[in-house]
């Protein structure tokens, strides 16, 4: 992994305005079009059809629901310039087909252009691994405002 | 008692997407309870989806599979499998 997800890039990957607090629509093409919509009204998306098409794709391939009630919709692709990172809740929870089931409550978006390969992977895998901890999904469950979510996320993955 | 083996990632992507379900899939179809790790690292679930997701394992990667259980050499021939066959092979395999 040549780069690593950490607490200083928080601000950049997830602005306060890439994060949603109020509920998600129920359906998971639904969500992932509103989470998209975030990054787009921020600015980062040039191409919002192939940014949608792109990770459609990716779901398409299998689920991003990765169990644990998170759902980490990504995608590769030229419609961003700069890897972006958005957030939103859901509290009946969004069914992402995912093997264990659980409908998907914290819902991560991950969009890194084609030629960030390594960043991609070491985003997803970073996140991934912060959101094993039960302590850190309680806390992006309770925060009240994205600063407070952007706060449990530098803590969780410093 | 346990077995383990250490095996080189062969999909393009790495342990991701379709390659990784499939993994997963594997662990969940067999008894016994497998881990994953690098090296001397603590391994940790292989048969959660989030938590082989955290491994980041890019190919060309080794990983160190360890299962305990009634089916042990099986799962991880199986697994072996997985992760040595290229992903175009693995989708055609699936029809």
């Amino acid at each position: 992994m040549t780069e690593t997800l950490n607490e200083d890039r928080i601000d950049t990957l997830a602005p306060t305005d890439h994060i949603a607090l109020d509920s998600a629509p129920a359906d998971k093409r639904a969500c992932i079009e509103y989470l998209l919509d975030l990054l787009v009204d921020a600015g980062r998306v040039e191409d919002r059809d192939a940014a949608l098409e792109a990770l459609l794709a990716r779901e398409e391939e299998t689920t991003t629901g990765v169990g644990m009630g998170i759902g980490i919709p990504h995608a590769q692709t030229d419609a961003v310039a700069e890897p972006s990172v958005a957030f939103t809740r859901s509290e009946t929870g969004v069914d992402f087909g995912s093997m264990d089931d659980e409908p998907a409550r914290l819902i991560f978006m991950i969009l890194v252009p084609e030629s960030g390969a390594d960043d991609h992977l070491s985003i997803l895998s970073t996140l991934s691994r912060a959101l094993m901890h039960e302590e850190t999904r309680e806390a992006l469950y309770d925060a009240d405002t994205p600063a407070e979510v952007q706060a449990v996320l530098k803590e969780a993955v410093a | 008692m346990s077995s383990e083996r250490t095996v080189t990632i062969v999909p393009e992507a790495g342990l991701h997407a379709r390659p990784a379900a499939k993994f997963v899939e594997t662990v969940n179809e067999h008894d016994s309870d497998v881990r994953i790790g690098y090296g001397d690292d603590e391994p940790i679930s292989a048969g959660s989806m989030i938590a082989v997701t955290s491994l980041g394992a890019e190919s060309g990667e080794d990983v160190r599979l360890i299962a305990d259980g009634p089916d042990e050499e099986a799962a991880l021939d199986a697994l072996e499998r997985v992760l040595t066959t290229p992903e175009d092979e693995l989708a055609d395999a699936e029809g």
